[in-house]
């Protein structure tokens, strides 16, 4: 599919995946995939195991340049900014587009560090600065109240769902523009899940979020738009509410009621 | 429709579409023998009727359950998801459909000792006709998923409401003729009425089929025949 899919949307165009080719060595991973990602919504990745969709999210924060034979051709505009181009800076990059993984990946460090530790990367700010940005990153994944006392201690001693919103703390802190979620709740319970979900969705006001989930209903729960993926081509993007309740293409159909294969 | 992975998924929607069939079939039955009843002074027949209707009852409260269940258990979505929708909203205007040709059965039964003028029941027999068709048409609509066929169902309604507007004005007629007619011919009316609301769930059903088999609604307006909508607005317009 190389045409641009064009969904009437009174929100603007955040990123703009413009003809994106992508190799695993020899193996063509992604075909001519072309989307956009709208300012302040979630765009759902869905598809199964091997479509694609989480190396198309790995491409929109170049996280494949940290392994070799990989690569990618076409265009990735953030705000107008190809950044597939080599002379973009990957640290900047990173800090603007943020992730979160499947598995929480906190750092073995305090809670406290786990969420300095970003920031320094980026800025020198003063102790209080510091503590501020630490309890607004932590407040906006929901995670404060349960850990304001206990601060100082590891992040490994948290639950998993509280390690995850501690990752998405650790995103948030650096304030991105985009945040990218690689299936952040496959590893979690319900409860956690439910938590997850209403973050994003409390997240998708002040950040664009792309979000890879081999749940539909997730999907169709969390997203605005959602993009189904199938061989590495992009079969059909539109609106969640659409897609969900009467897709355009039978595949997706197939897919999403549970009749693949 | 290729299958489920999970074949018991298939089961479930398979049940719930057999169950709305025997709803269907029942409720044909039921105004057609409503009708029968009616034309033929027959009690019997109409207290049979009225027993019938507690069988559809029962089937729409299945079909209601089941689609609930289905909806728990498996999260439908896209076509599976229309195919629970569509299944509860068509239960429960067969249902309605039953419970007024109940209410013909039972005028029937009030009726017959005041029956006059029986050949004030002939447009009322057309109309059932005609209702009864149109039944059994969106019925095999929905049996075959076939959106032309509902849309075919759905733009014929105007044929009844046009039938209703000339047995109100015969009913009319014989009441301005002999004023022992009124109550008789209002018994009848009410009957009209009823006929004229199975159409309208017809109609309903078909809009049904439409959204199920496409996912799109139909438009809030159906075309209505050159006449006033209704007969009492058609008495509003002649009183002024």
């Amino acid at each position: 599919m190389t045409a641009m899919p064009v969904i009437e949307t009174k929100t603007s165009t955040k990123v703009s995946v413009r003809n994106l080719d992508f190799y695993y060595g020899q193996s063509h991973a992604l075909k001519k995939i072309s989307l956009p990602l709208y300012t302040n919504k979630v765009t759902a990745f869905i598809g199964p195991s091997g479509c694609g969709k989480s190396t198309l999210l790995r491409v929109l924060n170049r996280m494949y340049d940290l392994y070799p034979r990989q690569r990618a051709e076409g265009e990735v505009l953030l705000d107008g900014e190809n950044i597939l181009d080599p002379g973009i800076d990957l640290n900047l990059l990173r800090s603007r587009v943020g992730m979160v993984f499947q598995k929480p990946t906190p750092f073995p460090m305090s809670i406290y560090d786990n969420i300095a530790f970003g920031i320094r990367l980026y800025e020198k700010l003063s102790r209080s600065e510091m503590d501020g940005r630490v309890e607004a990153a932590l407040r906006g994944a929901a995670l404060w109240d349960e850990v304001r006392d206990k601060l100082t201690s590891s992040g490994l001693g948290l639950s998993g769902g509280q390690q995850q919103r501690l990752c998405i703390a650790r995103s948030v802190a650096i304030q991105p523009e985009v945040i990218l979620f690689d299936e952040p709740c496959s590893a979690l319970d319900p409860i956690s899940t439910a938590k997850i979900e209403e973050l994003i969705d409390e997240l998708s006001e002040r950040y664009t979020i792309a979000i890879v989930t081999h749940n539909m209903q997730q999907a169709a729960r969390v997203s605005d738009f959602t993009a189904f993926m199938y061989l590495g081509d992009l079969v059909e993007f539109g609106e969640t509410n659409t897609l969900f309740t009467a897709p355009q293409n039978k595949k997706t159909q197939d897919y999403i009621t549970g009749r693949f294969g | 429709m290729s299958e489920h992975i999970v074949s018991s998924y298939d089961r479930d929607l398979e049940a719930l579409g057999r169950r709305i069939a025997e709803m269907g079939g029942i409720a044909e039955k039921m105004l057609g023998e409503a009708m029968d009843a009616l034309a033929n002074f027959d009690t019997e027949l109409a207290h049979r009727v009225v027993a019938t209707d507690t069988r559809l009852d029962a089937l729409q409260r299945e079909i209601e359950e089941s689609a609930i269940l289905t909806i728990a258990r498996r999260q439908p979505l896209a076509v599976d998801l229309r195919e629970c929708i569509a299944a509860m909203r068509i239960a429960a205007d067969l249902e309605r459909v039953g419970d007024l040709a109940k209410s013909i059965a039972k005028r029937t039964v009030k009726i017959l000792a005041e029956a006059r003028v029986p050949r004030a029941i002939i447009g009322l027999k057309t109309m059932a006709e005609v209702a009864s068709l149109q039944l059994k048409d969106v019925l095999d609509a929905y049996a075959q998923r076939d959106v032309e066929r509902a849309k075919t169902v759905w733009a014929n309604d105007t044929e009844l409401d046009a039938l209703e507007d000339s047995v109100f004005r015969d009913l009319l007629t014989f009441m301005m003729e002999d004023p022992r007619n009124i109550s008789f011919c209002t018994h009848l009316l009410f009957c009209s009425k009823n006929i004229e609301r199975i159409g309208d769930h017809t109609t309903n059903v078909a809009e049904t089929i439409v959204y199920l088999v496409t996912g799109e609604s139909m438009p809030t307006e159906r075309p209505k025949g050159g006449k006033p909508a209704t007969p009492a607005d058609e008495a509003k317009e002649q009183s002024l």
